[in-house]
């Protein structure tokens, strides 16, 4: 089958299996390898990809359900001359990462967040976050980012 | 896990009990049955395909003995059930009584599964079971009072 | 050490973020090599079998398929997996070894036990010709429960042994026996501590690729262990330990079972993929790493705790149960942790400690974050909270009275630890570790205002615990340090990363003993080509260990620039200051050279150099520490428990903790904060459970319950420094350090809120569901 996406701001097509998982398409043919694969059924949140703006799980998605879409991976969220966006330059301040396997998807569904509620409290941060699995940091050093990022005023 | 319950069938005790010894009528009235043939006195073989939670149509192997008949009042079946999602083993014991509406059969089971059907589908195993095994009765039951209508009781 | 410490105790941001942030690191599941096959492997169903015959030619006939192996292929190759642990000297020890083959045959003895690897073009069919694989197995009954697998007549899992004892093993010191004669009191109870998974969200994989003309195997691999994973494989498969590259690139989570080896598929992909001539890559997905990434379990133990009226405990008799599952390749690492922690920061003279390590049909056993210690820490504070309200003394003030004093290091417990040493805590200081956790929690306060709060129907309660544990342990590590000619130095060691910060808390080090900015150390680590020897990262060692071998190399270096410096500059070396990538002269800082300049200078292309000197600016170190270092700390926890759902509310979260001097407070604070989230989720969330055959009915995160943001309070942590005597920095680890005494923290803290004497939590975790039943029973008593 037949699929037409476009990928942080570029436009790939491509033949392909009906069964082929949307994060195997981004990861293997499309070479973004920074989408990540934690469960393969929804519940981790590390594939956590912004499909027309709006964070959905690649893993349990099919690639031909993206045909005709918009996607935003965690490469397409810095700049283009490589500066980190607020939140990546809050997340490095914070401590906010330790081993970064969930940090993509923590980074797609938080961006999303945060143009949805500007200026969260902690709590709705913490419920925002709370489908997102991280067995590294505890998630308090990704709350503070999240707030930190929130008062930096955008460029 | 532990299947038990009653049923009434709408039809005198020798016809319930010549209808639940024929594999003709088993494999038309047990879900999932795709074939049921037999492969020795009071042994069956066969294929089932059987959906649980997120594994669906499921094939397995099946082979079924039935043992410890006292004609026409108690049975037991044991059912074992191979397949590349996972394995089963059931042991049913049946007891029919009249009772003034007709037969009333009384099954108590316990089956073990294995597998990825029971590392996935635990939370649905019971339910389906028991959707199963109603289909299964209501469906033995139709077929019952097909019998008698067309004047055969004890064929 | 400088006298001012720029990057000791600092705050430092990571070098490696940027990478991780925009998704430019590697993880192995992202190597991609020109024609690369996948690998799918197909996996017992029953927990106990016989194998009667494995058909694979449906398999081989689908299109797509490369090839299928089972046991039977494997030849000569086929070889039991290494005793990777063997047990230490202890007297009288018992242990019989059984390892796992790469492919099962004859026998399973676990659901998930790898039976074939079907290898085909991609991922997807493999999957599909995975099922058409007929696998004939003559089922056995399991054993599962630890009793039921101790008693008489039950199944053997290895046949030819006279059970299902897989070890037994005594320490004892003093006299418990006496001991237990002069008692005012003797508590005694059943405990069970379970594990679970570690769940890291990456799962395991394995790339290898065999290049044939160079005669050169490159595996990428999710461990903890890169330097011994290449020394075993080139062994195994008869190759130079040069001609194996192993690569642990970046690892999503490791937390103990990443460094397991070897696991069957790092035995079969390689071999696979020398005899095809083509890259072979397996991934493991989230349902498989539930069977196939090991795993730590239960224990059952039968403790008591012997004391004087007043509280002082006299002695400890533990004898338990473990359980190491179906092989134990990793020997007795995890029980004598729990024999060993036990003890804790206390003053126990007399102890009798007794384990049987069971097999059972189940996977198999290896450390998982806190390695046993959590089990050994729950039966002493729980005890001594049963202690102190029978003798009705204050639960801290009953800590108190037993903990060692600072004047009683280095003190020597007379048991042996994992590491074949005796028990030695190294330095400590645990009265005002005690005491600041104390005022932090706000204990005094807390129990002035219980009384009013229940009056008011509020359950509120705090749990304070104690512990030490053993980190950093031997038997040794390496570095490499090297200035480069641009000025940049490169550190190169052998110990895997998997998130710690060893990239910047490496860099610290040597930045700080060179005087260069921190940014400017490039950490090269995780790949045999760089660095050759060492062992791994495990135990809470890493810092400890890897990093005082970086110390010592940064030294030596430090040592050769002001030597060549102190010849060209004619100013003896005393007269030298390093200082912002350069060497200056002491009070004449425009005289000076940098170390660019230095590093080019001590490697000339022309000329003659002084006999007996090295090119360069580098040096190699390693440090073998003499035993582990103790850390220790003190966790306190308030809850509120709804007394009719028995839902716990965790209100506030107290870590003060003591690792020796810290090198990066900031990534330090980070290990305490994910140590008590996988605390949290032993407490109350997470289980593995497992049926009477041996079945995981919880095989997916939908079933297995990770903690998440909403269940993780914030944390609130304070720290104090016994430095270790045994490495020159004094660092001591504290990775493990979060989750180790979180069970009997809120034990403690559940039954002080509930307030009832009759209410008695004795294991973990504790589900709603436990609560209840308990807390019912309670209130009928």
């Amino acid at each position: 089958m037949k699929v037409a996406v476009t990928v942080n701001g570029v436009a790939y097509e491509r033949d392909i299996e009906a069964r082929l998982l949307l994060s195997d398409f981004l990861r293997g043919d499309l070479g973004l390898t920074g989408t990540h694969v934690g469960c393969e059924h929804g519940v981790c949140g590390a594939c956590t990809i912004l499909f027309d703006g709006e964070p959905a799980r690649s893993c349990i998605m099919f690639a031909v359900q993206a045909d005709g879409h918009q996607i935003q991976t965690v490469e397409g969220l810095a700049s283009p001359d490589g500066a980190l966006s607020p939140l990546q330059q809050a997340f490095h301040e914070k401590h906010a990462l330790q081993c970064g396997f969930c940090t993509p998807g923590m980074l797609t569904t938080l961006t999303a967040f945060l143009k949805n509620v500007p200026a969260p409290t902690e709590l709705q941060i913490r419920e925002a976050l709370s489908a997102n699995l991280c067995r590294c940091t505890g998630y308090q050093h990704i709350v503070e980012a999240v707030i930190v990022a929130s008062r930096t005023p955008l460029p | 896990m532990k299947l038990d319950g009653t049923f009434t069938f709408g039809g005198p005790q020798e016809s319930v009990w010549a209808l639940l010894q024929d594999p003709a009528v088993l494999a038309r009235s047990l879900p999932g049955v795709e074939k049921l043939d037999a492969s020795g006195p009071d042994q069956y073989r066969g294929v089932m395909k059987v959906s649980v939670g997120p594994v669906t149509a499921a094939k397995f192997d099946v082979a079924v003995a039935l043992t410890d008949k006292v004609e026409p009042s108690h049975f037991v079946m044991q059912v074992d059930a191979k397949g590349a999602v996972g394995h089963t083993k059931g042991t049913a014991v049946i007891d029919l009584a009249p009772v003034e509406s007709g037969t009333e059969m009384r099954y108590s089971s316990t089956v073990q599964v294995g597998g990825t059907i029971a590392a996935v589908g635990q939370r649905m195993l019971e339910s389906v079971g028991r959707t199963m095994m109603k289909q299964a009765l209501e469906s033995l039951d139709r077929e019952l009072k097909a019998r008698l209508a067309n004047g055969r009781s004890a064929t | 050490m400088p006298a001012e410490h720029r990057y000791l105790s600092a705050r430092v941001t990571r070098n490696e973020d940027a990478r991780l942030l925009t998704g430019r690191a590697r993880f192995v599941d992202d190597v991609q090599v020109p024609g690369m096959l996948h690998a799918a492997f197909v996996r017992s169903d029953y927990a106990h079998a016989r194998i009667v015959s494995i058909d694979t030619s449906a398999a081989r006939a689908r299109a797509g398929v490369v090839a299928v192996y089972a046991a039977a292929d494997l030849g000569e190759y086929l070889t039991p997996a290494p005793l990777l642990v063997p047990p230490p000297p202890i007297p009288d020890v018992v242990f019989h070894a059984r390892t796992h083959l790469p492919l099962a045959r004859d026998k399973v003895r676990y659901v998930g036990e790898p039976l074939a690897i079907v290898i085909a073009e991609s991922r997807y069919i493999a999957e599909d010709a995975v099922r058409d694989v007929l696998v004939d197995l003559d089922p056995l009954d399991p054993v599962v429960d630890l009793e039921a697998a101790m008693a008489d007549g039950a199944p053997r899992v290895h046949e030819d042994l006279e059970s299902n004892a897989a070890a037994k093993v005594v320490q004892t010191k003093g006299n418990y026996e006496a001991a237990r004669q002069q008692a005012d009191l003797i508590v005694r109870r059943r405990f069970l501590y379970d594990r679970g998974a570690s769940a890291a969200i990456e799962n395991r994989a394995i790339v290898a690729q065999w290049d044939t003309g160079a005669e050169e195997l490159t595996i990428w691999d999710t461990t903890q262990a890169p330097i011994p994973i290449r020394n075993g494989m080139a062994a195994r498969l008869g190759l130079l330990e040069s001609q194996v590259r192993v690569v642990a690139p970046f690892v999503g989570g490791g937390f103990g079972p990443k460094i397991m080896m070897f696991y069957p598929e790092e035995l079969v992909i390689p071999w696979v993929a020398i005899r095809l001539g083509r890259a072979v890559k397996w991934t493991e997905d989230r349902r498989e790493n539930f069977y196939a990434t090991t795993q730590e379990r239960g224990q059952v133990h039968e403790a008591e705790m012997a004391l004087t009226r007043e509280g002082r405990i006299l002695g400890v008799r533990d004898h338990f149960l473990f359980d190491t599952g179906a092989y134990d390749p990793y020997g007795l690492t995890i029980p004598i942790n729990t024999q060993c922690t036990l003890l804790g920061p206390y003053d126990i003279a007399n102890y009798d400690s007794r384990f049987t390590a069971v097999f059972t049909n189940k996977p198999i056993v290896t450390p998982v974050r806190g390695a046993g210690r959590q089990h050994g820490v729950f039966v002493s504070e729980r005890l001594l909270d049963l202690a102190a309200k029978e003798l009705g003394i204050d639960r801290v003030e009953i800590r108190r009275r037993n903990l060692l004093g600072p004047d009683r290091f280095p003190h020597n417990h007379g048991i042996m630890f994992q590491d074949s040493a005796p028990l030695v805590y190294d330095s400590g200081n645990y009265l005002p570790t005690l005491e600041r956790a104390v005022e932090m929690i706000g204990y005094e306060q807390l129990r002035g205002e219980q009384a009013r709060m229940r009056a008011e129907g509020r359950h509120v309660g705090v749990g304070v615990v104690c512990y030490v544990e053993g980190t950093g342990i031997g038997p040794y590590e390496g570095a490499r340090v090297t200035v480069e000619p641009s000025g940049v130095v490169r550190v190169a060691t052998g110990v895997g990363t998997q998130g710690q910060g060893h990239y910047t808390v490496f860099a610290q080090i040597v930045a700080e003993v060179l005087g260069v900015d921190v940014t400017n150390v490039k950490v090269v680590t995780g790949d045999t080509r760089e660095f050759q020897w060492g062992t791994g990262t495990f135990a809470s060692r890493g810092a400890a260990v890897a990093g005082s071998a970086c110390h010592a190399a940064a030294l030596s270096v430090r040592g050769k620039i002001l030597k060549l410096a102190s010849q060209l500059l004619s100013v003896p070396e005393d007269g030298l200051e390093l200082k912002d990538a350069r060497v200056e002269v002491n009070g004449s800082p425009e005289r000076g050279l940098t170390l660019a300049e230095l590093a080019g200078r001590a490697n000339p292309l022309r000329g003659a150099v002084r006999p007996g000197s090295e090119p360069g600016l580098e040096s190699t170190a390693y440090f073998g520490p003499d035993r582990g270092s103790t850390a220790s700390g003190v966790h306190a926890v308030m809850v509120e428990v709804d007394p009719e759902t028995a839902m716990v509310d965790i209100k506030r979260y107290v870590v003060v903790h003591d690792c020796g001097t810290m090198i990066n407070p900031l990534l330090v604070e980070g290990q305490i904060h994910g140590g008590v989230a996988h605390g949290i989720g032993n407490a109350f969330y997470e289980q593995l459970v497992y049926d009477d055959q041996g079945q995981l009915l919880n095989a997916s995160l939908m079933d297995y319950l990770l903690p998440t943001a909403t269940d993780v309070p914030p944390i609130e942590t304070d720290h104090r420094e016994t430095p270790s005597p045994f490495n020159p920095v004094g660092l001591k680890g504290v990775g493990e350090a979060g989750c180790i005494p979180s069970g009997a923290a809120f034990a403690q803290a559940v039954e002080d809120a509930i307030g009832n004497p009759a209410f008695e939590i004795l294991q973990i975790p504790m589900s709603p569901d436990l609560l209840f039943d308990l807390m019912t029973e309670a209130r009928r008593g």
